[in-house]
């Protein structure tokens, strides 16, 4: 279980951004977080994958509990990439082929041929045409697709998603989502911001909803058909009349 | 006389400039390249220490014409310390000097710069510190610093005709004794402007291929 307790965080004194989160990711499921832009939910994410230094509480990966504040001159090793992150701005080593992208962490974490994992995602995530390309040669939904990829072979517990499917067409997402969806089987938990609401409501085992750095519901799918607090009602008739 | 009667005629004096401008590169791009790459290592980790001596020492060494900083180590400052050095040591040390801060302030900057995204996108993916430094920081401060980095070079090679000025017999000032004896400006001139263009055209043709083949956009479009 990847667990945040009573988290609290700001970048300056008296601004907080997060207030109390609380959050269980559960390996077996999707969680998915919901919320009005600004709200604080990518530096949840960021919390939540180790990044940032909250200025209180807990994170649990597993056994291993990280209390914040974390003491100044204390050793910190993260559980990486047991517990790895695909962000909004992708972040590929401009330098490497996308597939060489993929290849490089993971020929560091295991020994022998990756070749078969590696063709097998690229046959999912449709990469065959670009793989052998430089992250500046390919287009943004590629170097999601490939950014996604990377972390997949890692074969982590836990995989942090920030809004990766900002870029992609509707097959994509509809092909990144459902194999994200494959994942539950593998004992992966999946933690990711989106705001696919249609995602949420077919594939979240939970939903969490975010707003003013605070979580303000959460729960199963059910609640984005029947929300119990009104500022999630207002996010989501905000979202359908967008829609 | 053509250029070529003039190269054949006067080639020994043409090959002896020729190896004191080489033997004047090869300290400046050693020393600059070796002590500025460290230097700039250590500005980049010691941002308020090393890093603001070096962005001062590169400001003044731009901000000086280079012909003033030989001029003054020539002249005044042997004059106050009473000593006379060689004018080859003190063009080698003014020039250097140059291309190490600039060098240094170069990859200073560089690493300073360096975005820190590709790094805590190592970190996520379980790469140990030796390997985010060796597999994706510098290669990519490689590719990013090397064209800068030749161009600097190709500009310190014409900085050495300077070194004329205080009598070192490089090939500038070999050109312009010859010159004296047979007054044959355009050849000699000639013969010279092809001498750098032969020096520094590959270098510039490197520089532009290595640019093109190596350094990718770092921005995420």
């Amino acid at each position: 279980m990847l667990e945040a307790r009573h988290l609290d965080f700001c970048y300056a004194p008296g601004k907080p951004i997060l207030k109390d989160i609380s959050l269980q990711v559960d390996t077996n499921g999707i969680t998915v977080l919901i919320g009005p832009s600004g709200c604080g939910k990518t530096t949840l994410l960021r919390c939540m994958a180790l990044l940032e230094s909250p200025q209180s509480g807990e994170i649990a990966v597993d056994d291993e509990v990280f209390r914040y504040p974390w003491p100044k001159d204390a050793p910190f090793t993260p559980p990486w990439p047991k517990l790895t992150t695909v962000f909004q701005q992708l972040f590929l080593w401009p330098h490497l082929t996308l597939r060489e992208n993929i290849l490089l962490p993971v020929r560091r974490q295991k020994s022998g041929s990756m070749n078969g994992e590696l063709d097998a995602l690229i046959e999912a995530f449709d990469m065959k045409e670009f793989i052998d390309n430089y992250p500046n040669e390919a287009s943004l939904g590629q170097r999601q697709r490939v950014a996604l990829a990377r972390a997949l072979m890692l074969e982590p517990r836990y995989l942090l998603l920030d809004e990766i499917t900002s870029a992609l067409d509707v097959e994509q997402i509809a092909k990144i989502l459902s194999y994200l969806k494959t994942l539950r089987g593998k004992h992966i938990g999946i933690f990711i911001i989106t705001h696919l609401l249609g995602f949420a409501r077919h594939a979240a085992d939970q939903v969490v909803f975010m707003a003013s750095g605070e979580i303000v519901e959460s729960g199963g799918a059910d609640i984005l058909k029947n929300p119990q607090t009104e500022r999630l009602g207002q996010f989501l008739s905000v979202i359908a009349a967008a829609s | 006389m053509s250029v070529f009667d003039i190269l054949i005629t006067y080639h020994v004096a043409f090959l002896q400039g020729l190896r004191v401008t080489l033997e004047l590169c090869l300290v400046i791009w050693t020393s600059g390249i070796v002590f500025g790459v460290m230097l700039g290592v250590v500005g980049a980790n010691a941002p308020r220490s090393w890093g603001r001596f070096i962005r001062a020492m590169s400001f003044a060494f731009s901000a000086i014409p280079t012909l003033v900083v030989l001029f003054w180590l020539h002249y005044p400052a042997q004059a106050v310390f009473d000593v006379v050095i060689d004018p080859f040591y003190t063009a080698s040390l003014t020039f250097a000097l140059v291309n190490i801060f600039g060098v240094g302030e170069m990859v200073r900057q560089a690493v300073a710069d360096f975005p820190s995204q590709f790094i805590i996108a190592g970190r996520v993916c379980g790469l140990s510190q030796r390997d985010i430094v060796t597999k994706i920081q510098l290669p990519i401060l490689f590719r990013q610093l090397l064209p800068g980095m030749m161009t600097q070079q190709v500009m310190m090679l014409h900085a050495t005709l300077f070194a004329s000025l205080i009598s070192v017999e490089e090939i500038f000032r070999v050109a312009q004794r010859i010159n004296s004896t047979i007054y044959r400006p355009v050849e000699i001139y000639t013969a010279l402007a092809m001498f750098f263009l032969a020096v520094c055209l590959p270098i510039n043709l490197t520089a532009a291929y290595l640019k093109k083949r190596y350094t990718r956009d770092l921005s995420e479009r």
